[in-house]
């Protein structure tokens, strides 16, 4: 029974464990942003942090990381957002550009001013900084 | 800015659009999210189709055909353009006439300037900012194929000018817009009120659990010759509210007007709305809204019940029926519609 009830804690524990990450590039200015603003930007309701206009970027297709991304920092299912990118676009508002796989988003992040993408953790060096971990 | 210029205006730049080399770009297309050939441009467009049958109206029109050109200079300026046909196209069983519309107006054609979250521009012809009716203002996007008196007969619909807006500088989610418009609309067809003024501000919240406040104040001068007759000056105070979840939206507004003309005096004019919507199933919802509309020159306050159905294969594509009961039972009608945003 104890074996039992330590498994099911360690499978919850690695169940809720943060595997991957919104990051920006080593020398970005940007040091921390709040879930609140992550959604924001990624909405594209805002544009900025500080003066520096921002540029985020989203994976192609529903892979792991953008489905969780949607759920837990945009806090939307894809009906829901399908339905603002709709009402967006009447508005003249564009969904954030898109790249194939991981690789690219990361290279991406690096040579871009103001990119701001996320990844898994597993694939975070020196020439990236950690904003917020979901 | 003459009608004939701004609509000069309007269709050289959809062929400087049309004719740039950027078009020999390949990108994927998704219905409701128009075709994106580079930032510097998306196109889309939308229509309508609506069936009306009351005691003596009886119609069937292509009620609405619309494109649209947007993109991005650069992480700071943008622009949109789009040109609408309305009533393009109007079968009137009751009459036995048909008839047609198609050249286009310009809708909206206006650049913005992102200065910041704070604070960003925008200029020319544009929704105005007011509540959440005005700002949604085509079939497809709404819950019922009609939209209340209150969106359609209390402000203009249209500003021609200047808005400023962005998130407020008191923290939070607050977002404002301050509009001024100091000239006649760059096109006059199709739009419901016909100002040579419009001033006002509008302030909106959004909290986290699915709720959103907000309210605008503002001041029109109605033109000479337009619908009303005389140049009328009306101030307006404007409140409403939603709350949506994956099942349930519910939506008010309401507003006061207070009109004033030289040799008539005052006058006032309430309307309020409430909608509620549920999503029973996905892709479709059942639609109930009151409205109330009492101007003082009327001799009762009109009261309208609304029961509708909406389907949704797909967001963008929308099959609407719905009907009315008005105060004067000659008024109710059945309405139906078919949109597309594309």
């Amino acid at each position: 029974m104890r074996i039992v009830l330590l498994l099911s804690i360690i499978l919850v524990s690695v169940a809720e464990a943060a595997e991957y990450a919104v990051v920006v590039a080593r020398n970005s200015p940007i040091e921390t942003l709040d879930s609140e603003r992550l959604r924001d930007i990624f909405l594209r309701r805002r544009s900025f942090e500080g003066d520096v206009p921002l540029v985020p970027i989203n994976l192609l297709g529903e892979e792991a990381v953008r489905t969780r991304f949607e759920s837990q920092v945009l806090q939307m299912d894809r009906a829901q957002i399908n339905q603002y990118w709709v009402t967006s676009h009447f508005q003249g508002i564009k969904p954030p550009a898109t790249q194939a796989s991981l690789q690219s988003i990361k290279t991406f992040i690096e040579r871009v001013d103001g990119a701001i993408g996320y990844l898994p953790i597993s694939m975070v060096d020196d020439s990236l900084k950690v904003l917020h971990e979901f | 800015m003459k009608l004939v210029e701004s609509r000069v205006i309007g269709a050289c730049m959809a062929l400087c659009l049309l004719q740039s080399p950027v078009l020999a770009q390949d990108s994927s297309y998704e219905i409701g999210l128009g075709k994106s050939v580079n930032d510097w441009l998306t196109l889309g467009g939308y229509f309508s189709t609506e069936y009306e049958k009351s005691s003596d109206e009886h119609l069937l029109q292509l009620d609405d055909v619309a494109v649209m050109a947007y993109g991005e200079f650069n992480k700071r300026f943008s622009y949109l353009l789009e040109l609408e046909s309305v009533n393009a196209y109007v079968a009137d069983f009751e009459r036995d006439t048909r008839s047609s519309n198609f050249p286009p107006t310009i809708e909206r054609l206006y650049f913005d300037y992102k200065h910041s979250d704070q604070l960003s521009v925008r200029a020319g012809k544009q929704i105005t900012p007011v509540g959440y009716w005005n700002q949604q203002p085509i079939n497809v996007l709404r819950e019922t194929s009609s939209s209340p008196r209150f969106s359609r007969e209390m402000v203009p619909k249209f500003l021609t000018g200047i808005d400023l807006h962005g998130f407020a500088p008191l923290g939070g989610d607050v977002t404002y817009h301050v509009y001024l418009q100091n000239s006649r609309d760059m096109d006059e067809d199709n739009i419901n009120i016909k100002p040579e003024s419009h001033y006002g501000f509008a302030l909106a919240k959004q909290y986290g659990n699915g709720w959103q406040i907000g309210g605008s104040a503002g001041r029109f001068k109605e033109a000479v010759g337009s619908t009303s007759g005389t140049r009328t000056a009306t101030r307006y105070w404007q409140l409403n509210s939603r709350f949506d979840n994956e099942r349930y939206s519910l939506i008010a507004e309401g507003i006061v007007n207070t009109e004033s003309a030289p040799g008539v005096g005052r006058a006032r004019s309430k309307a309020v709305y409430v909608q509620g919507e549920y999503r029973y199933k996905p892709r479709h919802s059942l639609i109930s809204r009151f409205e109330y509309f009492h101007d003082t020159g009327a001799a009762v306050p009109e009261r309208i019940g609304i029961l509708g159905y909406s389907f949704r294969p797909v967001f963008p594509v929308s099959l609407k029926f719905e009907y009315q009961w008005h105060q004067e039972s000659s008024n109710n009608r059945f309405v139906s519609s078919f949109s597309v945003l594309f």
